[in-house]
């Protein structure tokens, strides 16, 4: 198993990834629930709303808990937690890596027609790129550029605030690597063992080993939401 | 700068991809802001209203319950002491009522008495005078009769006249006749 997505055929110039197809099925996986919402939208909730209205009142209010720009940051969270936690649970669907793709100059065997989204640093470093550059702009926009400038350069208590700051400036690009690097790590070593087990062993062996990637894909999904969430809380607050 | 390509191959990090995936996470974000997260938001805070609503609703009936009963109890209250009062009213005119008419019964009866006492000395009186008339022609009679043997007409006259004065000056009127 490779570490990059596997090139199923070219628009032009542009590449068409199994990680790219996968992320178009997540889209129409979340559109589809969208308009499966929005047919059933009544006062007295059914299935798949009470499922959607949890799911937002505990990002809402947990938003809540800790910034009061809770209008802003809220869709970030529960778009970035709603597409990972559905592109993570779909990579786990049995066969799901099965179905082949025949491109040209993939041999035999073709290559995977999906793969786990998430398990492609070209998005999870567009996610985490997404999410701390919201975090700036939010930053500038609520704070004033005067405040934001003043996280990274002070001359208070020279040189120790200077020195913070400059640790400050590093942090938000390792926060980058960190929210790309933890997700796109996780998802990828879990396919890889999920591949290798059932190499091993099809059958009754790859069990634990999928629950545990069941609950990984859930928890980093909450994870990537939740950083996002205390980086825009933090960024958006007076210092 | 080898080294960096290197690992950006290694990896598959290709910046139209990259791109590809802002430009898709900001269409998603968009859609799900729009036809998602607006209409949740929507729900709940109608939702909200109406189970606020209905708590207000249900406290306000149960208030109007309460003064409803306060209400009854005090109305009740009043109108049993209406009913006391009127009672009372009611006992204290018929006892006035019953102490009337046993006075006017008495009156009555102590008038009737008196009528009848004094009809019975009429009468009694009219007996009297009418005997004393009859007494007195009797006696006349009598005497008329025993002295018209005995004495002359003018003997007789005068005895008869001195006697009758006598039965006069003793009460009794003389008749007619």
């Amino acid at each position: 198993m490779s570490l990059a997505p596997n090139i199923l055929f070219h628009i032009g110039t542009f590449p068409v990834t199994n990680t790219l197809v996968t992320t178009l099925v997540v889209d129409a996986i979340i559109i589809a629930l969208v308009v499966a919402f929005r047919a059933g939208l009544s006062l007295y909730p059914k299935k798949l709303q009470n499922v959607l209205e949890m799911m937002y009142e505990y990002f809402y209010d947990s938003t809540k808990d800790v910034s009061s720009k809770v209008a802003i940051i809220y869709p970030w969270v529960i778009t970035f937690f709603l597409f990972i936690v559905i592109a993570n649970l779909i990579g786990q669907f049995p066969g799901f890596e099965t179905i082949r793709f025949f491109a040209a100059g993939s041999g035999e065997e073709g290559v995977p027609l999906f793969r786990t989204a998430t398990s492609d640093l070209n998005v999870t470093a567009a996610f985490a790129v997404i999410s701390i550059f919201m975090c700036h702009f939010y930053s500038i926009k609520h704070t004033g550029v005067k405040n934001y400038i003043g996280r990274f350069i002070s001359f208070k208590m020279f040189p120790i605030f200077m020195f913070v700051g400059l640790l400050e400036f590093i942090g938000e690009f390792t926060k980058v690597i960190s929210l790309a690097c933890r997700l796109f790590g996780n998802l990828f070593a879990g396919e890889t063992v999920m591949s290798t087990v059932s190499s091993m062993c099809a059958f009754g062996v790859p069990l634990p080993f999928m629950m545990l990637e069941l609950m990984v894909a859930v928890i980093q999904a909450i994870v990537f939401a939740m950083l996002t969430m205390a980086f825009m809380s933090i960024m958006t607050d007076n210092h | 700068m080898d080294i960096i390509k290197d690992i950006f191959n290694l990896f598959g990090l290709e910046t139209k991809l990259f791109i590809a995936q802002i430009v898709n996470f900001a269409i998603l974000l968009f859609i799900l802001k729009k036809f998602l997260y607006k209409p949740i938001a929507q729900m709940l805070e109608e939702r909200r209203n109406k189970i606020k609503q209905g708590l207000e609703d249900a406290e306000n009936a149960h208030k109007t319950l309460l003064d409803a009963d306060t209400q009854k109890i005090a109305i009740l209250k009043t109108a049993k002491n209406d009913a006391d009062k009127i009672l009372e009213n009611v006992k204290v005119t018929s006892e006035t009522l019953k102490q009337q008419s046993a006075q006017d019964a008495k009156k009555q009866a102590a008038e009737i008495i008196e009528t009848a006492k004094k009809q019975a000395k009429d009468e009694f009186d009219k007996a009297t005078k009418q005997v004393g008339a009859i007494s007195i022609d009797l006696s006349k009679k009598i005497v008329s009769k025993v002295l018209s043997e005995i004495f002359t007409d003018e003997e007789k006259t005068a005895v008869l006249s001195k006697a009758i004065d006598k039965i006069e000056s003793a009460g009794y009127e003389k008749t007619t006749n």
